[in-house]
């Protein structure tokens, strides 16, 4: 089994993960899970799904009642591979007697990195995280933002083939989240693998290459993000003008009119083209048309067995300036 | 490198609580006022010689007597005084170093570092016994200069009284690390561990009763069980014996005053006679089976503890 698994390329390669907890609550039911090196992959579900039982799982948090696979091509728990990966656990508590840098350096040493190296990355990691003047501040001085940037430098410390973050965005302002993404993307850039696991659908979808959706303990949906929301749902019309009085013509084909927007459901494209033509019959100027697809929180809703999974309010992805009239919208 | 990553973890958390620095202010303060001690023939100078006490039985200027110095601040410093309130004030300062540990989101990280559970729990064990570790280093230091340099009584073997103290206090800090691990309380490993540090006292004082009542003996069942029993629990009662054996000081009767039983309400001769036997007997015993069957205790509840520690989702 592990011969096979260590030829594969997957830098998390989860089968059959099982946790109980008790003789009556299951926490997982048979997840299975793969992630590509150097890809950044989401983990969302909603709250109890087992999305944070799996994460502590993979880190040897929490033991599991059954699982098998690897962890970069060893089995989970292989203690080489734990000194490179990062974690940042979600809702971590550091102790406030310690300063940023000597956090930093207590945390690399338990992952084995070597003395003369921790003090120079020490000092990178928290310019980089934009704690530069707080290194010799206590922890216990320090903001939630602050902390939450002081833990994503610790799981960088060992610079890490794989990174797991749990809720990395959690008490940052909306800069300090912009900042953490730019971080995932320069960390995939340079060949890292991030295992994400944020509620902030929003977050997944601007950096992740691939998603898991994780259900009452197992995996409801998995695949690229263009795989999960390629799916038209809608096709909307704007014109320049009213088109109420066409409204006749496009209900037959079963289109909903409200003022300029037409709203033709489903992705039959040859229907949109027969509302183009009807509208450009009338000498009706069409501002846009916009294709509308799934977006994660639809799919997540969906996955949860929920009956409203509507479009999400994309912002059009045909550019915003008047367009000729025409059936082709953007993709 | 983790070990000492550890550690070093665990002398700044005993850096930054401020009993650690309240009690080496009082060290520092117990050892001042031994300066301001000195002894003459026959007596004992206190303040400079603003007031004195006659010593009576000994002369500290004598060979026998500066082992008497010694029993004194073995007795009633080490023993009455470190070994009961500092480790009692110890106790309550290291209750929450597994609780805390063990914290959500603190332990996470610490566990997903390539480190065993069962290493990561004895060097968090370790690293909780560095606290007693730089109080009782720090008090024997400081009393044994005192000694040298103000009294002229130079014992090496005094200098023990150090890793002993260590020891005593982690016979104890074994039973709060394992409260701590079962309960994740401070308030209980405090408590608990108080409650079981008197009982083993209690338990393994318990043949002195044959002393006292020597009818028990004739009660096989009785005898034998109150002989088991006080074989198992750590035997933190014989620290200062053992202490004073290896700094070569004598008993406490050796260091009382003379008239001491004519004190009205005090011991009698005979209660002081029986008391100096059973000191005797203390002394002579090997402070090997003292320590070993102590440790031997300590490492099964240790094994519960890391049992525990080891087994847990977190």
């Amino acid at each position: 089994m592990v011969a096979i698994t260590e030829m594969t390329n997957w830098a998390v390669d989860l089968i059959d993960v099982r946790k109980t907890y008790g003789k009556a609550i299951q926490a997982l039911r048979g997840v299975n899970i793969q992630v590509g090196r150097g890809e950044i992959f989401g983990l969302l579900g909603p709250n109890g799904a087992g999305k944070s039982t799996l994460v502590k799982i993979m880190m040897t948090v929490v033991r599991p009642t059954q699982a098998l696979g690897t962890i970069l091509g060893r089995p989970l728990g292989h203690r080489g591979k734990l000194a490179a990966t990062g974690y940042l656990p979600e809702n971590h508590s550091f102790p406030g007697y310690l300063t940023g840098a000597k956090l930093l350096d207590y945390y690399a040493a338990l992952s084995k990195v070597p003395r003369s190296v921790r003090g120079p990355r020490a000092g990178e990691l928290l310019e980089r995280l934009g704690l530069s003047r707080w290194g010799s501040t206590r922890i216990d001085k320090y903001s939630k933002g602050m902390l939450q940037r002081l833990g994503i430098a610790q799981a960088l410390m060992n610079e890490p083939e794989l990174v797991v973050l749990d809720e990395p965005t959690d008490g940052l302002d909306p800069v300090g989240r912009r900042d953490v993404r730019n971080l995932l993307l320069d960390l995939k850039q340079r060949g890292n693998t991030v295992f994400l696991n944020s509620h902030l659908l929003s977050e997944l979808e601007m950096v992740c290459d691939r998603v898991s959706i994780l259900v009452n303990g197992l995996v409801a949906r998995q695949g690229t993000l263009s795989e999960l929301t390629e799916r038209t749902v809608e096709y909307e019309i704007t014109c320049v003008s009213d088109v109420a009085s066409l409204a006749g013509k496009l209900l037959r084909l079963g289109a909903t009119v409200a003022g300029p927007v037409v709203t033709l459901p489903g992705h039959d494209i040859a229907k949109v083209n027969e509302a183009v033509d009807c509208l450009r019959s009338a000498n009706v100027a069409i501002h846009a048309i916009t294709p509308k697809r799934v977006g994660l929180e639809d799919i997540l809703v969906e996955a949860m067995g929920g009956q409203d999974a509507k479009p999400s309010a994309t912002p059009p992805t045909s550019p915003p300036a008047a367009r000729p009239a025409g059936p082709h919208g953007d993709s | 490198m983790q070990l000492w990553a550890i550690i070093l973890d665990g002398f700044r958390e005993a850096l930054d609580r401020k009993i650690f620095w309240v009690l080496i202010g009082l060290s520092t303060m117990i050892a001042l006022a031994m300066i301001s001690i000195s002894f003459e023939e026959d007596k004992i100078t206190f303040f400079f010689g603003m007031a004195d006490a006659e010593t009576g039985r000994f002369n500290p200027l004598s060979a026998l007597g500066r082992s008497n110095v010694v029993g004194l601040v073995v007795y009633f410093l080490l023993d009455a005084l470190l070994a009961w309130v500092g480790i009692v004030l110890m106790v309550v300062a290291t209750a929450g170093m597994f609780p805390n540990f063990l914290r959500h989101g603190g332990v996470d990280v610490v566990l997903s570092k390539p480190i065993t559970r069962s290493r990561l729990f004895l060097y968090k064990y370790l690293a909780g016994l560095v606290f007693v570790f730089v109080q009782a280093g720090y008090f024997v230091v400081m009393t044994f200069l005192v000694m040298g340099l103000r009294w002229g009584v130079w014992s090496p073997g005094y200098l023990l009284a150090a890793p002993l103290l260590v020891l005593l206090f982690s016979y104890i800090f074994c039973i709060s690390v394992l409260v701590g691990v079962k309960t994740r309380s401070t308030v209980a490993a405090v408590l608990l561990t108080v409650g079981a540090w008197m009982l083993s006292a209690m338990v393994t004082q318990a043949p002195q009763m044959f002393e006292v009542m020597p009818s028990l003996k004739n009660n096989t069942r009785i005898y034998t069980a109150i002989r088991v029993l006080s074989w198992i629990p750590p035997k933190t009662a014989d620290f200062p014996y053992v202490a004073a054996k290896w700094a070569g000081a004598g008993t406490s009767s050796d260091v009382l005053p003379m008239d001491f039983a004519k004190t009205p309400g005090g011991p009698s001769s005979d209660d002081l006679r029986r008391a100096k036997e059973i000191e005797l007997r203390e002394l002579e015993k090997n402070p090997f089976y003292s320590i070993g069957s102590s440790l031997l205790f300590e490492a099964v509840i240790l094994l519960l503890a890391m049992r525990t520690f080891v087994r847990r989702d977190y």
